[in-house]
C-alpha cells in the first residue's frame, strides 16, 4: 500500500483573500443533516468550558475561606467540587471532540461521495484538460482541507469564544479594575501576532511549495534513474537536487526564524500581563480592594486567556484554505454532467427524422443500417473561451454506413481522425454538426443505458481494473464462460493455478501486454454487444501473441457488426469495407482489391506499412 | 522566582517592593524570551541545516545505487526513506532535542525553586509526573499506529480514484460507474473508520491528560492549603509553587512525545543507513585502463551470460557471442522475453558485466569508467520516459548544459522539430504532469532526439519507435545513418523495418540462434524465417493472383 500512491505533488496555489460569505453558506448547508450531533457538540463545548471556567474560582474559593483564614472548613468538599469540575470539563471535551470528528468525518464522506459519483458523469473532455493529479487533489487534500475547517476550524472557534466571553464575563465580576488591567496588553499582543502570523503563514506556503517541487524531483529522478544512468547525468542531476534541496532548507530555516520570535514574544507578552496583575492586583490586595484568592484566580484566567488568542488567528488562516479548497470542489460539482447522463428531451426532434421514410429507399432496404455517420463534423472541445469557428476541426463532414453484421476498418495515418471516430459512437464527444445513427436511431435519442449495452469498446491501451481477471470480464457482462473461450483467456488463464481468481494487478500489470489484450476483449465479448468498437492497440508484440491476437480477433469479429481501427494487416484484409480517412474525411471505401485497383490513398498506405524490403 | 518573592510580600505588607519585585520579574521575562529566542533559533537552524545534509547525502548516494537495487526497491520505500525518514530524523534532531533541553533545563530549575519552597509539597506533586509520561508515550504510539493505518487506507482510496480516473472511457463505456462508486465508498468508509478511532485516540488523550494535571493541581491545592494552615508553608510561597507546577505540565507531556520522537527518528536513522550502506556502483576504471586495439571490431561480446539474479528466473542471457564493425547497422529480432532488453542493459553496463565479455574497439568495458562506457554508449529504451522538464532540458539531457541549435537540430533529426515549433514556447514548452502531455510517437521521437544529442558513437534501439508510423520510422533512419561513424544495433518487432541492416541476429530464450542478412537467414528456413514469415504471410497470400 505504501508504494508510491501516497506522494502526490501538486500544490494549488492558495490566495489570500477575503471570505466568500456565499460559498461558506453552501458549505454550511453540508452540516445540515447532522443538526442532532452538533447539538450535542455545542452543549457539550458549552458545557465543558463552564466547568472548566469553575476550577479557577473554586480554587481562589479556597485561598480565600480556608487558607487566608487558616481553616480546613469546607477544603474537602471545595477540591471535591474541583475535581467534580475537572472531571466533568474533561468528560465534555472528550464528548465534544468526538462528536466533532463524526460530524466532520462524515461530511467528508459525503462530499467525498458526492465527487466521485459527479466525476463519473463528466464528459470525457473534463478528463482531458484536466491532469489525474489534479482530480485525485480535488478528492484528497482539498477535502481534507475542509475536514480541517469542520473539525478544528468551526467548532473549536465557537469554543474559542466561548472560553473569552466567559472569562472575560467571570474577571469583571470578580473585579472589573484588573479586568482592565489583564486586558491591557491585548491591543499589543493581536497586533503582534497578526503581524508574526501574515510572514509565516506566507512563509509556510511558500515552504510547502518548496518541499513540492524537491518531492516531485525525487520521485521522478527515482522512477527515471535507468536514464539518468545511460546518460551520465548523476552530477547533474545532483546538482539539480541540490538546488530544490537548498531553497527548501533556506524556506524552513526563514519560517524557523519567524517561529524563534514569534512563540517568545507570545509569551513575553503573557508574561508582562502577569507582571502587570501583579503589580496592580498587589496594590489592590495591601490596599483590601480585592481578596487574595480573587488575585490569584485572575492569575490562572489570565493564562486561559491566551490560548484562544493565540489560536484565533490560525482558525482564520484555516478558514481561508479551506473556502479556497471549497471553491475547488465546487467547481467539480457544478461542472456540467456529460448531456447522456440527462433526461432525454422530449421536444427535441432529431433533425433527419423527415429523411427517414424519404422517396428513393424501396422495401429492400427497409433495414436501417447499423452504424451511420451522416456528414458529421467535430472538433475537440478546448479551453472555455475560446472560439468554435478557431478550433481545428477532426472530422470535416464524415459520411459512411456499415450494415447489421458488416465489419468496418478504418486506416488512415496518424492524425487523420480514426480514433475520434471511435470516441463519437460511443458518445463520448458531442458532434458539431450533422448527425450519428445506429440502426435508424438518432445516438443522442438513444437512453444511456441502451447504448452502452449496445456497444462494446476495445481501447487501444488494454486498460484492466486491479481484481481478478474474472472480474474484469464480468466488468464487461454476465457471460463470462462464452467471452473467455472466445477470446483466447480460457487458454492461458487454465495454466495458472488461480484460473480466473488470478489477480492481474495494478492496471493488469501481472499480465503480459498480448494476455492483457486478449482480456479486454473477453470483457467486450461478456456482453454480446450488438456493435463492437475495436481500437486495434499499435504497441507491437511478439509473433507468436501476435499470431493469439490475431486468431481471437478474427473469431470476435465474425459475423458482428464492428467498426476496427485496423493496424493489421489480417484485420484490414478480413474487414468487409474499409474506409480511408484522410485529413478528417472518408477519401475512399471499399475492399481491400478495390482499393488496390484504384491505386489512391490506400494503395499508398498500404505500399508504405507492408512494403517490403 | 521573582514571583515568590512578590507574593510573599504582597500578603503582609509593602507596595514598593512589589513594584521592585514587578520590574525584576519583566526583566527576567525579556531575558528569558531573548535566550529562548537564541536557543530555539541556533538549534533548529543547526537541525535544518543537517537536515539539508542528510537529505542531500542519500540523494547523491542512492542515484549513484546500481540499477538492480532499484529493480528490488519500491519507488515508494525509496520516496518514503528520502522524505518520511529524513523527516524523522529531523524531527528528532529539531525540536526533538530542543523540547528534551528545554524539558531538562525546566525540571531542572523548577524543581530546585519547588524544593527550596516544600520538599513535601514538591514529592507529593511529582507522584503523577510517571503517569504522565507514561500516558502521552502511549498516546504518541496509539496515535502513530492509527495514523499509518488511516495513511494506508488513504493511499488505497487514492489508488482507487487513480484507477477510475485513468480508466474513465471504460467505465463509461461499459456503465460501471455504480459500480466503481460501491468499490469507491468502501474505500471511503475504510478511511472514515480510521479517522475516527484516531480522533477517539486523541480525545481520549486530551480529557485523560487534562484530569490527570487537574488531579495534580488538587493534591498541590489540598497538601499545600494543609501546609499553610499549619504555618509550614506562606501564602506566596503556596502560590509560587503553583505556578512552577503550572511550568512542569507542558514539558512533563512533552516528554512522552519526546521520547516518541526519539525512538522514530532512530529507527528512520537505522532505515537510511541501511540504504547508505549498499554499495555504490563501481564507477572508477582500473588502475592500468585498456587501450583500444586498432583493428578490433568496435563492439565485441564474447560469451556473455547474466541472471537478475533471485526468483528462480533462470539466465536471461547465454553465452551471446557477436560483434559489430564500425557503422555497422545491427536488427535484433525475437520474441518478447528472449533477452534484448537485457542486452541493451549490459552493453550499457547497468549491470555488472563480467570481465572479459563485452569490448568497445578492443577494450574490455569492465576495466573502463562507467562514464566513459555510457557516454560512448547512447540508449533508446523502450519505455520512452522523460523528465517533467522543458524540451530543451530533456532533449539535451545528456549535456551539461544544453543548446538550443543543438537540441533542435537533433529534434529534426528525430523528425520531432515540426511539432515543437509549433508548440506554445518551442523548445522552452513544459512537459509532463506540469506541462503538456507528448502522445506515445512524441514522447519515443524525443527520446530519440535526445539519445542522438548525447553522442555516443554506438546508438542502441531498443524498439523505440514502436509508436511511429513507417514512413518517419524510415525517415528517422536515414537520418540516424547519415553520420557514417556511427554504429547502430537496434531491435524491432516490425519486420518489415529489418530491410535496411547490415546483419540480423536472432535472440531466442537468452541465445543468439541465428545471425545473418536477411537473405542468409530466411534461407535458413528456421526461427527468423518463422517470425518473418508470420508476419509477411498475409501478405504474400494477397500478392498471389
Amino acid at each position: 500500500m505504501s508504494n508510491g500512491s501516497e506522494f502526490y505533488f501538486y500544490e494549488d496555489r492558495v490566495e489570500a483573500r477575503g471570505i466568500d460569505m456565499r460559498l461558506l453558506r453552501r458549505l454550511l448547508s453540508y452540516l445540515a443533516p447532522h443538526k442532532g450531533l452538533i447539538a450535542i457538540a455545542l452543549a457539550g463545548l458549552v458545557l465543558g468550558t463552564a466547568c472548566q471556567l469553575v476550577g479557577p474560582y473554586v480554587i481562589k474559593l479556597v485561598i480565600d475561606r480556608n487558607i487566608t483564614p487558616r481553616t480546613l472548613d469546607g477544603m474537602v468538599g471545595r477540591i471535591a467540587l474541583y475535581l467534580a469540575a475537572l472531571a466533568g470539563g474533561m468528560g465534555f471535551l472528550y464528548l465534544q471532540m468526538f462528536t466533532v470528528s463524526i460530524i466532520g468525518q462524515r461530511v467528508i464522506l459525503a462530499i467525498r461521495t458526492e465527487m466521485f459519483g459527479r466525476l463519473q458523469r463528466l464528459p470525457v473532455s473534463f478528463f482531458d484538460r484536466t491532469p489525474t493529479g489534479r482530480v485525485m487533489t480535488r478528492l484528497t487534500s482539498d477535502v481534507e482541507a475542509l475536514q480541517d475547517l469542520i473539525s478544528s476550524g468551526l467548532v473549536s472557534t465557537v469554543g474559542s469564544v466561548a472560553t473569552l466571553v466567559g472569562i472575560s464575563a467571570i474577571l469583571l465580576w470578580m473585579d472589573a479594575r484588573l479586568a482592565l488591567v489583564t486586558f491591557a496588553v491585548l491591543p499589543a499582543l493581536l497586533l503582534f501576532v497578526e503581524l508574526l502570523k501574515k510572514f509565516i503563514r506566507e512563509a509556510n506556503r511558500e515552504m510547502r511549495r518548496k518541499l513540492a517541487r524537491l518531492n516531485a524531483y525525487l520521485q521522478e529522478h527515482v522512477s527515471g534513474v535507468a536514464v539518468v544512468k545511460a546518460f551520465v547525468q548523476e552530477e547533474k542531476s545532483g546538482r539539480g537536487f541540490d538546488a530544490r534541496n537548498d531553497e527548501y532548507a533556506a524556506e524552513s530555516i526563514r519560517l524557523t526564524n519567524f517561529y524563534s520570535v514569534y512563540f517568545p514574544g507570545v509569551e513575553l507578552f503573557a508574561s508582562v500581563a502577569v507582571a502587570l496583575l501583579l503589580w496592580q492586583g498587589g496594590i489592590r490586595v495591601i490596599a483590601g480592594a480585592v481578596t487574595f484568592g480573587t488575585l490569584v484566580a485572575f492569575l490562572e484566567y489570565a493564562q486561559k486567556f491566551f490560548n484562544p488568542i493565540k489560536d484565533i488567528s490560525d482558525k482564520y488562516n484555516i478558514l481561508q484554505s479551506a473556502l479556497a479548497s471549497s471553491e475547488r470542489i465546487f467547481q467539480v460539482l457544478d461542472t456540467e454532467v456529460s448531456p447522456e447522463y440527462l433526461p432525454l428531451s422530449r421536444g427535441r426532434k432529431p433533425p433527419s427524422e423527415a429523411a427517414e421514410g424519404a422517396p428513393g429507399e424501396g422495401a429492400r432496404h427497409s433495414l436501417p443500417p447499423a452504424i451511420e455517420f451522416r456528414d458529421v463534423w467535430f472538433s475537440y472541445p478546448k479551453a472555455t473561451g475560446e472560439e468554435e469557428e478557431k478550433r481545428e476541426m477532426v472530422l470535416r463532414g464524415v459520411s459512411f454506413a456499415l450494415a447489421e453484421g458488416e465489419t468496418g476498418a478504418i486506416v488512415g495515418a496518424t492524425g487523420a481522425g480514426k480514433t475520434t471516430i471511435l470516441n463519437l459512437l460511443c458518445r463520448f464527444y458531442e458532434i458539431s454538426r450533422g448527425e450519428i445513427r445506429l440502426f435508424g436511431r438518432d445516438i443522442r435519442e438513444i437512453p444511456r443505458e441502451e447504448l452502452r449495452r449496445m456497444i462494446s469498446l476495445v481501447l487501444q491501451d488494454p486498460y484492466l481494473f486491479s481484481g481478478t481477471i474474472r472480474e474484469n470480464v464480468e466488468a464487461g457482462g454476465a457471460e463470462l464462460e462464452r467471452a473467455v473461450e472466445a477470446a483466447g483467456v480460457a487458454r492461458f488463464a487454465a495454466a495458472w493455478e488461480g484460473g480466473l481468481a488470478t489477480q492481474v494487478g495494478e492496471r493488469g500489470g501481472r499480465l503480459s501486454v498480448g494476455q492483457r489484450q486478449l482480456v479486454s476483449f473477453a470483457r467486450s465479448l461478456a456482453r454480446d454487444p450488438k456493435i463492437l468498437v475495436l481500437d486495434e492497440a499499435t504497441s507491437s508484440v511478439d509473433p507468436v501473441t501476435e499470431h493469439e491476437i490475431q486468431g481471437a480477433l478474427g473469431k470476435i469479429l465474425t459475423g458482428r457488426t464492428s467498426l476496427v481501427v485496423a493496424h493489421r494487416l489480417s484485420t484490414i484484409l478480413s474487414a468487409d469495407r474499409i474506409l480511408v480517412m484522410h485529413r478528417g474525411k472518408v477519401r475512399e471505401t471499399g475492399t481491400h482489391q478495390e482499393l488496390l485497383a484504384a491505386r489512391g490513398i490506400y494503395h499508398r498506405l498500404f505500399t508504405l506499412q507492408f512494403a517490403e524490403r | 522566582m521573582t514571583r515568590d518573592a512578590i507574593d510573599g510580600i504582597s500578603a503582609p505588607d509593602g507596595g514598593a517592593r512589589v513594584v521592585r519585585a514587578v520590574s525584576w520579574m519583566v526583566l527576567f521575562a525579556s531575558l528569558h524570551g531573548g535566550f529562548r529566542y537564541l536557543g530555539r533559533r541556533g538549534m533548529l537552524v543547526t537541525a535544518r541545516r543537517v537536515e539539508m545534509r542528510l537529505r542531500r547525502e542519500v540523494f547523491s548516494h542512492v542515484i549513484r545505487l546500481p540499477l538492480s537495487f532499484f529493480g528490488r526497491t519500491p519507488t515508494g520505500d525509496v520516496m518514503s526513506r528520502m522524505t518520511n525518514d529524513v523527516s524523522a530524523v529531523w524531527l528528532l534532531l529539531g525540536p526533538g532535542m530542543l523540547t528534551l533541553v528545554g524539558t531538562a533545563i525546566s525540571y531542572v530549575l523548577a524543581l530546585l525553586f519547588m524544593a527550596r519552597i516544600s520538599v513535601t509539597l514538591t514529592l507529593a506533586s511529582l507522584a503523577l509526573a510517571p503517569v504522565i509520561v507514561y500516558t502521552s508515550r502511549e498516546y504518541g504510539k496509539a496515535f502513530h499506529r492509527h495514523h499509518r493505518k488511516a495513511q494506508e487506507s488513504l493511499a488505497a482510496m487514492n489508488a482507487a480514484v487513480q484507477e477510475n480516473v485513468t480508466g474513465i472511457r471504460l467505465v463509461k463505456a461499459y456503465g460501471l460507474e455504480g459500480r466503481e462508486e460501491k468499490r469507491f465508498h468502501s474505500t471511503c468508509r475504510e478511511y472514515y473508520r480510521q479517522n475516527i478511532s484516531l480522533s477517539k485516540t486523541s480525545a481520549a488523550f486530551h480529557g485523560a491528560i487534562g484530569l490527570l494535571a487537574g488531579v495534580g493541581v488538587a493534591i498541590v491545592l489540598l497538601m499545600g492549603g494543609w501546609l499553610v494552615i499549619r504555618g509550614r508553608l506562606t501564602l506566596g510561597g503556596f502560590v509560587a509553587f503553583n505556578a512552577y507546577l503550572a511550568m512542569l505540565s507542558f514539558p512533563t507531556m512533552a516528554l512522552g512525545w519526546v521520547i516518541n520522537l526519539f525512538q522514530r527518528g532512530g529507527s528512520a536513522m537505522g532505515r537510511i543507513n541501511e540504504f547508505l550502506a549498499v554499495h555504490a556502483e563501481p564507477w572508477g576504471a582500473v588502475l592500468v585502463p585498456p587501450r583500444k586495439v586498432p583493428g578490433a571490431p568496435f563492439l565485441e561480446v564474447r560469451n556473455l551470460s547474466f541472471d537478475y539474479g533471485g526468483e528462480n528466473r533462470g539466465e536471461a542471457l547465454r553465452g551471446i557471442t557477436f560483434s559489430l564493425r564500425k557503422g555497422e547497422i545491427v536488427g535484433l529480432v525475437g520474441q518478447t522475453g528472449s533477452g534484448k532488453s537485457t542486452l541493451f542493459s549490459l552493453l550499457l553496463r547497468l549491470y555488472p558485466v563480467p570481465p572479459g565479455t563485452v569490448f568497445l574497439e578492443g577494450r574490455d568495458v569492465s576495466g573502463l569508467g562507467l562514464d566513459e562506457v555510457r557516454r560512448a554508449v547512447s540508449l533508446v529504451s523502450q519505455d520512452p520516459f522523460l523528465f517533467s522538464d522543458t524540451i530543451l532540458a530533456n532533449i539535451g539531457f545528456g549535456r551539461d548544459v544544453p543548446d538550443e541549435q543543438e537540441a533542435l537540430r537533433a529534434a529534426s533529426m528525430a523528425r520531432f522539430r515540426a511539432e515543437i515549433e509549433e508548440m506554445p514556447d518551442g523548445v522552452q514548452t513544459v512537459i509532463g504532469e506540469r506541462g503538456i502531455s507528448l502522445s506515445g510517437g512524441q514522447k519515443q521521437r524525443a527520446t530519440i532526439a535526445r539519445a542522438l544529442l548525447a553522442g555516443g558513437e554506438l546508438l542502441l534501439l531498443d524498439d523505440a519507435l514502436s509508436a511511429v508510423d513507417s514512413e518517419t520510422e524510415q525517415e528517422i533512419f536515414r537520418e540516424v545513418l547519415s553520420v557514417r561513424s556511427r554504429t547502430v544495433l537496434f531491435s524491432t518487432h516490425r519486420m518489415a523495418s529489418l530491410s535496411r541492416c547490415d546483419r540480423i541476429l536472432v535472440l531466442e530464450e537468452g541465445r543468439i540462434v541465428e545471425q545473418g542478412t536477411h537473405d542468409e537467414l530466411f534461407s535458413l528456413a528456421g526461427v527468423y524465417y518463422d517470425l518473418y514469415s508470420r508476419q509477411m504471410l498475409a501478405r504474400e497470400l494477397e500478392a498471389a493472383p
